[in-house]
C-alpha cells in the first residue's frame, strides 16, 4: 500500500531530525513525523514537522507511550498526525533496521497504513558536504501487504523528497553554526520540563 | 551521572571558556573529575592550554595529565593526528610506560585498526589481566564492530570479575534493552539496585524495563518502583510521576472483567497527577494545558 506513496519533508521536520543526530553522535536517536496527506488522489504524504524524541534507552515503554499521547494531542489541534517515525542507528555504518524501530514502526502503521518509517543514512550524511546533494539523507521504509517494512530504493527519482531543494544547504550551515547544540529533545523535556520539546525558538 | 549542581558548575564554565572569559583548567579538571564526555570541547579548550607554552609550563607536573586528557577526547572525536602528536610528547617523557603503551593501543582501535588493536591490547592483558580500562575497551571494540553478542559476552566475562562496577552493569543493562531483551535487562537493574538501593535512577530505570515487559504482575512491581523512586526523589521526578499514571490505567486495562478494584491505584494516579499539575503550573505553565489533557487521555483508557 505505501508503494504509490510519495513523500515529502518539509525543511523544519528535515533540520530538527538531522541536527538532533548530530548532537547526540554516539547514541541511537529517534523521532516522530508529523503531517498529513495531501495532492490529487491522497497519493502524496507531506510531512511538515517533527518531534525529536530521545537519546537514551529507545526501547522502553513509557516515555514513548507519554511523548506519543502529548504530541497527538497537540498536533491534532493543527490537523496534523502523526504520519512516520525516524531513527538513526548507533554505529555509522549499521544500515539495518532494528526490532525496536519495526515495533515503533508498526505501532504508528495501525494508524495510518501509509506509514513512512526513515532511518537514517550516516555515509550521505557524511559526504553532504563534498556534493551538491538535494535528496533527503535517510532511507525510506514503507510497509506492504506482506507485513514487513520494505526498504525504497533512495535513487533519483526517489519517493522521498525534500520539499524545500536547498534545505541540505541550510542544513550544512546550521551544522556549521553548531546549532544542533540548541535542539531539546522528548528527553530533555522529562529530565527538565522546563525544556521545550517542540524547538519553537529554534529556527529564529 | 552527576547531580544537577554539577552539571550547572560544568556548563556554566563551559560557557566562560567558549566565550573567552578564561578558566579553561578548572572546565578541564572538572570533566575529568565527573568523567563526562565532551571531546570535542576537550581537544579545543585543551589545545589552547598546551599549544602555548606559557600556559603549559604554568601547569606544572598537571602538563602531563592534561596531554593524555586530550589524547583520548581527540581519540573520541576523530582528530587521530592531534591524539598522535600528544602520544608521542608523552612516550618521550615516560618512555616504556604501561599507561602510555595503553593509549597508542587505544589509537589503533580509534583508528579502526582492528586486528592491531585486539593483538595489542591482549598482550597488554597478558602483563596485567585485570587492567579493567582495557577489558571495557575490548567490550567497546566488539560493539564498534556490529558484534554485540560478543560485546554481551565479554562484557558479563567483565563483571564475573568486577561484579561491583555499576557502569558495567548500567552498560549492559542498555545493550540489553536496545535488543529488547527486556527481562536480562531487568536482572542488571536489579543487581543495581541491591548493591546501590538509594539511587533512583536505577528504581526508575527497573521500573521502566518492568512496565516495557508487561503483564499485570510486573506492571504492578514497575508502580511499587516508580513510587520508591518518587519517595527518594521528593516527589520531583517528573518521569516516575508519570510512570504511576501509566501503571494505574495499564492495570485497570488489564483487570477489565476481573472484577478486581485497585482502589489505592486511583488515590495513588490522582496524586501524582496533582503533583504533575503543580510541576508543569510552576516551571511549564504554556504546557500545563497540554499536560491536564493528556492525564484525562490516559485516565479515559483505563
Amino acid at each position: 500500500m505505501g508503494g504509490e506513496f510519495r513523500y515529502e519533508i518539509g525543511q523544519n521536520a528535515y533540520i530538527k531530525l538531522i541536527l538532533h543526530s548530530l548532537k547526540h553522535s554516539s547514541s541511537a536517536v529517534n523521532g516522530v513525523l508529523l503531517g498529513r496527506v495531501s495532492g490529487d488522489a491522497n497519493s502524496v504524504v507531506e510531512i511538515s514537522d517533527s518531534v525529536p524524541l530521545f537519546h537514551s534507552q529507545i526501547g522502553l515503554l513509557p516515555p514513548l507511550e507519554i511523548a506519543l499521547l502529548m504530541i497527538e494531542e497537540y498536533y491534532s489541534r493543527q490537523g496534523l498526525s502523526i504520519v512516520g517515525y525516524f531513527h538513526a542507528n548507533e554505529r555509522f555504518d549499521d544500515f539495518e533496521l532494528g526490532g525496536v524501530a519495526k515495533n515503533i514502526g508498526d505501532h504508528i502503521y495501525k494508524y495510518f497504513p501509509q506509514a513512512a518509517l526513515l532511518l537514517l543514512d550516516n555515509k550521505k550524511l557524511g559526504a553532504l558536504s563534498k556534493g551538491k546533494d538535494r535528496s533527503p539523507v535517510m532511507q525510506l521504509y514503507t510497509r506492504d501487504a506482506s507485513r514487513t517494512w520494505k526498504f525504497i530504493g533512495s535513487d533519483g527519482s526517489s519517493q522521498l523528497a525534500l520539499k524545500e531543494p536547498s534545505a541540505n544547504v541550510v542544513l550544512q550551515d546550521y551544522i556549521s553554526t553548531g546549532k544542533a547544540e540548541n535542539i531539546t529533545d522528548f528527553d530533555d523535556h522529562l529530565d527538565d520540563i522546563s525544556k521545550d520539546w517542540l524547538n519553537s525558538g529554534l529556527f529564529n | 551521572m552527576m547531580s544537577k549542581t554539577e552539571e550547572e558548575e560544568v556548563n556554566r564554565l563551559e560557557n566562560q571558556v567558549d566565550n573567552g572569559g578564561g578558566g579553561a583548567w578548572e572546565y578541564l579538571s572538572l570533566v575529568r573529575k565527573l568523567k563526562l564526555r565532551r571531546p570535542n570541547k576537550v581537544v579545543k579548550h585543551g589545545l589552547s592550554i598546551l599549544n602555548d607554552p606559557t600556559k603549559r609550563s604554568a601547569l606544572g607536573p598537571d602538563e602531563w595529565t592534561l596531554y593524555e586528557q586530550v589524547a583520548t577526547a581527540a581519540m573520541d572525536c576523530q582528530c587521530t593526528d592531534v591524539a598522535k602528536d600528544c602520544i608521542k610528547i608523552l612516550q618521550k617523557k615516560f618512555p616504556g610506560s604501561k599507561r602510555v603503551g595503553r593509549l597508542e593501543a587505544i589509537l589503533l582501535e580509534a583508528k579502526g585498526s582492528w586486528a592491531e588493536a585486539d593483538k595489542a591490547y591482549a598482550s597488554l592483558l597478558e602483563e596485567n589481566p585485570l587492567d579493567q580500562v582495557i577489558l571495557k575497551r575490548r567490550v567497546a571494540m566488539a560493539k564498534a564492530q556490529g558484534n554485540v553478542s560478543l560485546a554481551i559476552e565479554r562484557l558479563n566475562q567483565y563483571l564475573e570479575i568486577f561484579m561491583a562496577d555499576p557502569d558495567a552493569w548500567r552498560e549492559l543493562a542498555e545493550i540489553y534493552i536496545s535488543l529488547q531483551m527486556y527481562k536480562q535487562a531487568a536482572f542488571c537493574y536489579e543487581e543495581l539496585i541491591l548493591a546501590q538501593p538509594m539511587i533512583p535512577l536505577y528504581h526508575l530505570a527497573y521500573a521502566d524495563v518492568l512496565y516495557t515487559l508487561g503483564g499485570l504482575e510486573n506492571i504492578l512491581t514497575a508502580k511499587r518502583y516508580y513510587a520508591s523512586t518518587i519517595d527518594l526523589t521528593g516527589g520531583k521526578n517528573v518521569r516516575a510521576l508519570m510512570g504511576i499514571c501509566l501503571c494505574t490505567s495499564a492495570v485497570a486495562q488489564l483487570s477489565k472483567g476481573r472484577n478486581k478494584e485497585d482502589k489505592d491505584g486511583s488515590e495513588l494516579h490522582s496524586l501524582a497527577s496533582t503533583a504533575l499539575e503543580k510541576n508543569y503550573k510552576k516551571i511549564s505553565p504554556d504546557n500545563l494545558p497540554l499536560l491536564t489533557s493528556t492525564l484525562k487521555s490516559l485516565k479515559l483508557q483505563s
